[in-house]
């Protein structure tokens, strides 16, 4: 009962449960690596739908973290294996198309979750929209700021399609802010340590910083470490919601950070997955409204990712 | 080098190691100097501070690994035993609230690594490279078992101080930092067995001949190896006050880049542990300049890559060594 | 101490190798464990996914024969991979794409020789700032994103197949048995042995050291270049990192063929055992989905395992212990 602010309704595709078809379906799920709790996130969503639906998944993860080689290796592999169902993230949304294809030559519907592909025939796409998200945590830190100061970014892995996105979300953000002055834009690689030292060497040279907009939470808890030193007041802002983050807004730390649900991304794209093996009714494309997380509405999102359950189909919706 | 005799012990090569490390010293100097006239946020205290806080890190990785390239071995797993070592003390600090466990845990499993990677060289015979690559795979593995995913933060205040305190204007861990390398320094150049590991990287059949205990020197290469990256894995818990599964990796080649530009040769037997410190004071002084001037960090790989290459170009002109 | 400038082969085929062991082993497992593994197309895919790591391997074999290591070839696949995308998409030609694949990777593999056979530097130091270089320069080709638009004539060089065999298997064959007719029969192949083991008979014979080490890395760099378009055609892309991390995974297949570090002695067919080991363990460990983690471990337990095996069997290849 947790979402329904992010999707509304729509009232025909709600009401139809239609008979439970053949179960056990096996789906499986492709995550990018084993290291980033974004992902995790997405997986035990995923595991928690299936289970909810009497189906089962298999995890496919690369060895060598955010591997192009080895998910393309992953997915010929999938092919052989015949699951009912494909989940996929893309590690590089352009790179995998062949690999999608691949599926769809040996007929097993795929669903796109996370980074939109670039290609190949989808069933289905769920995803936030990194612009829309970073946009609306870039306001909302802007305008705590008083609309007015010097503001740095700490940008994702170069090349990556939530990077950009979310570094598109947030110069966009400042331009509506014409007293706001960017002084700085560097990439922390989405990794906290390289943030930390990024943030510190920035902060050198701009010891005036007002507000840091961070593209995802890891790196927030970097630059906050980086700011825990000194005297800088700066409010800094991220991306996804993790239960750090939740944990710093409730300490007064962090100003907010922009949802980025990969728990409900699992759920939702494993569900349609069921549902389109059973011929159930889905939606072809998922994105889900930017939601930005701070101290007012912090409470639903403050549960650990494995106690969640997942939305029944009449929650989900556009 | 002629099979039949030992060399001579490292003292008697001091005057040529002198200039190697002047020569070093001076273009750190030189690229401090550079530095400060190109970007005005260079020279000042807090950022001095910044630099040598930031090469600490860097420091207690290729401090071990400056040991082991010494014997003319390698380390490949540093990094992976770092993030081994630094999930498990920081999940055991969380759950209990008591740093002392986390110390030991850290300490002990970097040790207790480092160990089996001396057990593979030494006692299985396995080059160096296999072993420790090996071995960085099995340790991701278990990382990434015991993780599942998640990240462990949020560590008591006292244990913060280690990261981000500071005593007498000075941070914890460059004051840590300095006393593990007059600690190792030392080691190295001053005891007997420091100059047993010299000799058996200069000439392992001399060594072996000789009748010095080759592999347990070697098996305590590669424990005080485990040691020091356990040492690096509280530094990290101390100042990013959390831990995942994929800490420390990106820091493997650049520590080992830090011992070679160090002047440290992969063939073993020459090298010194300030050598190491300078090299990786000449690293850290480079991303902070680039970060300063606003560099984009692509271009790192490739400054550090001519860096090293011109490092050991140098190295080899100056002191005539042969390849 | 035996000294031989060219392997008698014979006695390479005194003792079981360790890595045909290993291999025989992982498939009866996997057969066991898993329906689908040996399928036609399962390997056929294990073979095709081991293509690119293959060309790779096999100039490897021969610059840690020469008592060196190639550290740069992984990133000077992913500048290859770049710059023939762009070619490629340019230009519309599959020749010109290859042509300039294989020039770029020849360039930094002569840089490579020249820094180690001339100036003297270790290879490990030569090729790890090499490695740096081509990074940077692939980052800065690309601006870090893929290059699509690729054209279907490079795209066929992964997907296509001739007489039913897929291209890339038939690009193995070729690669391998080019390098074993280079290293076991010609001229070369003799100075490339006698630069790991018998320098001296080089200098005697008036050969040139430095060359013949040019050589070899500009040879390794060249390969590196046609494994970078081999993997631009399967996916689809010129990616300026996805090849980072395979010439660790190539020195590992070299050494888990049986490829001695210390004496350079060579075994290009255990090479290409070793390759097709490290592919069926992956592929095997995906058929049976044990969790991700755990095939982590056993991929560097392999890694160990299968030296450990050389070590225990008795003769390392045609060199006393």
């Amino acid at each position: 009962m947790q979402k329904q602010t992010l999707l509304a309704c729509v009232a025909a595709l709600a009401l139809s449960p239609g008979p439970a078809m053949a179960n056990g379906e096996t789906i499986a799920v492709m995550t990018k690596n084993q290291t980033n709790p974004f992902f995790q996130a997405e997986r035990v969503g995923a595991e928690k739908a299936a289970a909810q639906l009497n189906a089962k998944v298999l995890q496919y993860i690369p060895t060598q973290p955010d591997s192009i080689p080895e998910q393309m290796s992953q997915f010929d592999d999938i092919a052989v294996k015949k699951p009912d169902a494909v989940v996929m993230v893309p590690v590089d949304y352009k790179a995998m198309v062949p690999g999608v294809e691949k599926l769809n030559a040996a007929g097993i519907p795929v669903i796109n979750a996370t980074d939109r592909s670039a290609g190949g025939k989808l069933v289905s796409f769920v995803g936030a929209n990194d612009y829309d998200t970073a946009k609306a945590t870039g306001e909302a830190l802007l305008k705590a700021i008083g609309g007015k100061g010097d503001v740095v970014i700490i940008e994702g892995v170069r090349g990556a399609l939530t990077a950009q996105d979310r570094l598109r979300g947030f110069t966009d953000a400042i331009k509506e802010f014409p007293n706001v002055k960017l002084v700085a834009s560097q990439p922390g690689n989405y990794q906290r340590l390289q943030a930390n030292q990024v943030m510190e060497n920035l902060l050198q040279a701009n010891p005036h910083v007002a507000g840091v907009m961070a593209a995802n939470d890891a790196m927030a808890a970097g630059v906050l470490d980086a700011l825990t030193d000194g005297s800088s007041k700066a409010l800094v802002v991220g991306i996804n919601g993790t239960k750090e983050a939740i944990d710093a807004i409730k300490a007064g730390t962090l100003l907010a950070t922009g949802d980025y649900n990969g728990f409900l991304q699992g759920c939702i794209a494993t569900t349609i997955a069921i549902r389109y093996l059973r011929h159930e009714p889905i939606i072809d494309s998922i994105v889900m409204h930017p939601v930005v997380i701070d101290k007012t509405n912090y409470q639903p999102y403050d549960m650990p990712v494995d106690k969640r359950s997942c939305p029944t189909w009449d929650e989900i919706a556009k | 080098m002629s099979a039949t005799t030992l060399p001579a012990p490292p003292r008697l090569a001091l005057s040529s190691e002198l200039m190697r490390i002047s020569f070093r010293l001076l273009a750190v100097a030189l690229l401090c100097v550079a530095l400060s006239v190109a970007s005005d946020a260079f020279a000042n205290q807090a950022n001095i501070m910044n630099v040598l806080r930031q090469s600490a890190l860097l420091f207690f990785m290729a401090s071990g690994l400056t040991l082991v390239v010494l014997t003319a071995g390698l380390d490949l797993s540093v990094g992976a035993n770092i993030g081994l070592s630094a999930c498990v003390a920081g999940t055991l600090m969380k759950s209990t609230g008591e740093p002392a466990y986390a110390v030991a845990a850290a300490l002990g499993i970097g040790a207790a690594v480092g160990w089996l990677n001396g057990v593979l060289v030494a006692v299985l015979r396995i080059p160096s490279f296999i072993a420790t690559y090996g071995m960085l795979w099995i340790l991701h593995g278990l990382t990434y078992a015991y993780m599942a995913g998640s990240t462990v933060y949020g560590f008591p205040r006292g244990f913060r101080q280690f990261g981000n305190g500071f005593f007498l204007g000075v941070p914890i861990p460059v004051l840590v930092m300095l006393a593990s390398l007059i600690a190792l320094a030392l080691f190295a150049g001053r005891t007997v067995w420091g100059q047993q590991i010299y000799a058996i990287g200069a000439n392992p059949v001399a060594a072996r001949l000789s009748g010095m205990p080759v592999r347990r020197r070697l098996m305590l290469v590669y424990t005080l190896s485990g040691l020091t990256a356990g040492l690096a894995a509280l530094v990290f818990l101390a100042r990013l006050n959390s831990a995942e599964a994929d800490i420390g990796g990106s820091l493997t080649l650049p520590a080992i880049a830090a011992v070679l530009i160090g002047g440290t040769s992969l063939f073993g037997g020459v090298g010194t542990m300030f050598g190491t410190f300078v090299g990786t004071l000449l690293l850290t002084l480079v991303l902070n300049g680039m970060n300063l001037l606003q560099i984009d960090s692509r271009w790192q790989p490739l400054v550090t890559g001519v860096i090293i290459v011109a490092a050991v170009w140098i190295d080899i002109r100056t002191s005539g060594r042969k390849t | 101490m035996l000294d031989r400038t060219l392997p008698s082969q014979p006695a390479l085929l005194a003792r079981i190798p360790g890595v045909v062991v290993m291999l025989a082993v992982l498939n009866i497992g996997f057969a066991w464990a898993s329906p689908g593994f040996l399928s036609l197309a399962n390997l056929s895919n294990v073979l095709a996914q081991s293509s690119v790591l293959l060309i790779l391997a096999l100039p490897m074999t021969l610059v840690i024969m020469t008592e060196g290591l190639d550290l740069s070839i992984g990133a000077v696949l992913s500048l290859a991979s770049v710059s023939l995308a762009l070619v490629a998409v340019a230009t519309g030609s599959l020749v010109l794409a290859l042509i300039v694949g294989v020039a770029v990777g020849a360039a930094c593999g002569a840089v490579n020789g020249w820094l180690v056979a001339w100036l003297r530097i270790p290879p490990f130091v030569a090729t790890l700032g090499m490695f740096g270089v081509a990074q940077g320069l692939a980052l800065a080709v690309s601006d870090g994103q893929s290059i699509t638009g690729i054209p279907a004539s490079v795209q066929a060089m992964y997907s296509g197949a001739m007489l039913g065999i897929p291209v890339p298997i038939l690009l193995m064959l070729a690669a391998a048995l080019a390098m074993h007719v280079l290293l076991y029969t010609t001229p070369f192949g003799t100075y490339v042995f006698a630069l790991g083991g018998n320098r001296e008979a080089l200098a005697f014979a008036g050969i040139s050291q430095r060359r013949i080490l040019l050589c070899v890395y500009t040879l390794a760099g060249a390969m590196g270049g046609l494994a970078g378009l081999l993997l631009t055609a399967r996916l689809n892309s010129g990616h300026p990192s996805a090849g980072i991390g395979m010439e660790f995974d190539a020195i590992a297949a070299v050494a888990v063929g049986g490829t001695s570090f210390e004496r350079g002695n060579g075994w290009l067919p255990g090479t290409v055992l070793g390759v097709i080991t490290i592919g069926v363990l992956r592929n095997g460990l995906n058929l049976i989905a044990i969790p991700s983690s755990l095939q982590v471990c056993c991929i560097g337990v392999l890694v160990i395992l299968a030296f450990v095996f050389e070590a225990f069997s008795g003769v390392r290849r045609g060199e006393p212990r």
